[in-house]
């Protein structure tokens, strides 16, 4: 990913939590979004945020979890909702896929 | 490119040149191939997804593709001044520029070969130097665009 300007946030800088336990889940997709060096950290950044309608902050969250880890796992959701936000992802050229969360 | 917020629109003013590269990048769309390796991971997926997201996204480079020959002989849309052209943007229209411009970017490294975070200059020659200078524009546009979305 091309480094532009600094994040607020480091990855490990805040915990998401769990709001459910995963026993209690039914069967669903983990949306993952895949590193592309090509693409600027700001604009995966704004993409995160208009997709999801997150905050900067979990934004550049997720955003750096691709730079530094080569992947990111930024929602786990039922099949039709996973497959609208890899959708969504892909019409901004992101490199996005979903998985069966097994 | 200037580009300054005005109510719920932004203004673009484009010199002579930066129109016509800004256009050039525009008809390239799309530069991504439809069959890009990985763009759906087969992993676990239901054939039924799979084919589903290929298809939206096939559609939705038709739907992009007639988009922009639209926008880009909109008699009205560009208004020329003497030293440069203005035009006016809304939200969505941004967000819809971005995912062109980025297809355009992408698609130019993907030429490229994929090269990592450091695009060498040494990558540089006579067949790389229009996939690459593509890409450098189309970031350069991108950028533009996300900081007046910033402001």
């Amino acid at each position: 990913m091309v480094e532009t300007a600094a994040p607020e946030v480091t990855p490990g800088s805040i915990q998401e939590v769990e709001e459910k336990s995963r026993s209690g889940l039914e069967p669903g997709f983990l949306v993952i979004c895949w590193n592309d060096p090509v693409n600027y950290m700001d604009y995966v950044t704004h993409v995160f945020q208009k997709v999801f309608g997150w905050a900067k902050k979990k934004a550049e969250f997720h955003m750096l979890q691709v730079h530094e880890q080569g992947k990111s796992v930024l929602t786990r959701e039922s099949m039709e909702k996973a497959e609208h936000f890899v959708h969504q992802l892909q019409r901004y050229s992101l490199h996005a896929t979903m998985e069966s969360d097994q | 490119m200037k580009i300054v917020p005005a109510g719920d629109k932004f203004v673009c003013q484009l010199g002579k040149r930066e129109k016509n590269l800004l256009f050039d990048l525009l008809k390239l769309y799309p530069c991504i191939p439809a069959a890009r390796p990985g763009a759906t991971k087969a992993a676990a997926l239901p054939e039924t997804s799979q084919r589903l997201l290929e298809e939206a996204l096939a559609e939705q480079r038709t739907t992009n593709r007639l988009q922009i020959q639209k926008w880009l002989a909109d008699p009205h849309r560009f208004e020329e001044t003497e030293t440069s052209w203005r035009f006016s943007l809304s939200g969505p229209e941004i967000e819809w520029l971005l995912q062109i411009l980025n297809d355009v970017r992408v698609g130019s490294w993907l030429s490229l070969g994929s090269p990592d975070e450091k695009l060498e200059l040494s990558l540089l020659n006579a067949k790389t130097a229009p996939h690459f200078w593509t890409m450098q524009l189309a970031g350069e546009f991108e950028m533009r665009l996300l900081k007046a979305l910033e402001a």
